[in-house]
């Protein structure tokens, strides 16, 4: 008994220790974030190739995901708002659920599955080769060179994605609009502005952010954990992912809870 | 050059080396790999675009320039696994003469280059990028004195 409750204890230990480990390194990758020496010409160039690997690769796959999702979506929505008779409550499904809940949410599944594996496997074997070790020996900072444009475009490649992810849905939305409610353009726009929260949205953006910034730290962290046997890389991709999945967990009870403050 | 009877005497000197010159320092050693997810031209470039904020076309212009005194421009956009022993011991020795008034170390050169019967090709592409170094060093083992075929100045 004594030793379970010692066990529990020392677990508890470790994920605390853990947590704050976690935070602190995001606190200096934030602070890296404001520092002007992060935006020369090398990191800049591995901004633009991570932008070009998250945002513009993943392309086919994201809008054969939204068109696939905004279908399904909206056809169950409008179908159940005719039944149900809530025609009134049209635009505020489609805000308050789809653009605000349901595009991040895939969006960050498909990123964090695609983007945050890689960069998990990337600096894991970046580890293992003592290719860290490169950087250090020439002065280069791997907070400033790896670790901020990976998470600055995580950050941007999260607003820019869900965006693109919600527009899509809202135009599947319009098809659909028209073909089972008969509305016009202008009626669908004019509902859904006045359903349009400024505070929703602002809250929309900092959630989009906050899921980018934890979906590149956290596997950047534990590909760091990696050690100089290649049987240490798939343990920290694994821990990783783990850990990205409990974090998006985290921030969506989060913003839901801001939210509904 | 600098020659050691044991590994760890030769680690202890070159730490204490590379820590007293670390401002400068081009540290060729297969302890400091060229970075495998990057090609060549951006491995060397690398060095004066994070320091010097050189804009990416003037710096891979200039690694361009450089890798042609080797001829090996065609090296440019290759990755580490696809280079040959010497090339890839040419694409560290240019990013190391990338460093500004760069004091270059060759750590042990034989083991990047085994097959090499003496010290002939480093010495030759030292050379190559004498005008950006400031100085060159070279930390080796006693037993491959032979193979640089001089001992002058070298230490124990």
């Amino acid at each position: 008994m004594i030793k379970a409750i010692g066990n529990i204890g020392k677990a508890a230990m470790h994920t605390t220790s853990s947590l704050f480990d976690t935070l602190a390194f995001a606190s200096r990758v934030f602070l890296h974030l404001f520092d002007r020496r992060t935006y020369n010409s090398a990191c800049r160039m591995v901004f633009i190739h991570q932008l070009y690997f998250t945002s513009v690769q993943i392309l086919p796959l994201f809008l054969f995901v939204a068109v696939i999702f905004g279908s399904l979506i909206n056809g169950m929505a409008f179908q159940m708002i005719k039944n149900l008779g809530l025609t009134d409550y049209l635009g505020r499904l489609l805000m308050d659920f789809v653009v605000t809940e349901l595009s991040p949410f895939v969006t960050v599944l498909l990123i964090a599955l695609r983007s945050s594996s890689a960069i998990n496997a990337e600096i894991a074997v970046m580890k293992v080769n003592r290719e860290l070790n490169t950087l250090e020996r020439f002065r280069i900072d791997p907070i400033h060179y790896l670790f901020v444009p990976r998470i600055l475009n995580g950050m941007l490649s999260m607003v820019l994605l869900t965006s693109l992810f919600a527009l899509v849905v809202l135009s599947i939305g319009l098809l659909v609009s028209s073909l089972v409610f008969g509305t016009s353009v202008d009626a669908y726009i004019d509902t859904l502005l006045h359903s349009a929260d400024v505070l929703g949205i602002v809250i929309l953006l900092i959630k989009c952010a906050t899921f980018g910034f934890f979906i590149t730290m956290i596997p950047i962290r534990l590909g760091m954990n990696a050690s100089q046997d290649l049987t240490s890389i798939p343990i920290a991709v694994l821990n990783g992912m783990v850990k990205v999945f409990l974090a998006i967990i985290t921030i969506e009870v989060l913003s839901s809870i801001a939210r509904f403050i | 050059m600098r020659f050691f009877d044991s590994e760890d005497t030769l680690q202890t000197s070159l730490d204490a080396f590379l820590a007293e010159h670390k401002t400068h320092l081009g540290l060729v050693s297969l302890e400091v790999p060229l970075i495998s997810n990057l090609p060549v031209w951006s491995n060397i470039a690398l060095i004066r675009q994070y320091h010097e904020n050189m804009p990416w076309e003037k710096a891979r212009a200039f690694v361009l320039d450089l890798l042609k005194r080797f001829d090996m421009t065609g090296i440019a956009e290759k990755r580490t696994s696809s280079l040959t022993i010497e090339e890839l011991f040419c694409a560290m020795l240019i990013r190391a003469a990338m460093v500004r008034d760069a004091v270059v170390v060759l750590d042990r050169p034989f083991r990047i280059l085994p097959d090499h019967p003496d010290s002939q090709f480093f010495t030759d592409a030292l050379r190559k990028v004498d005008d950006l170094i400031a100085e060159a060093h070279i930390f080796d083992y006693s037993r491959e004195k032979e193979r640089y075929r001089a001992t002058d100045g070298a230490e124990d």
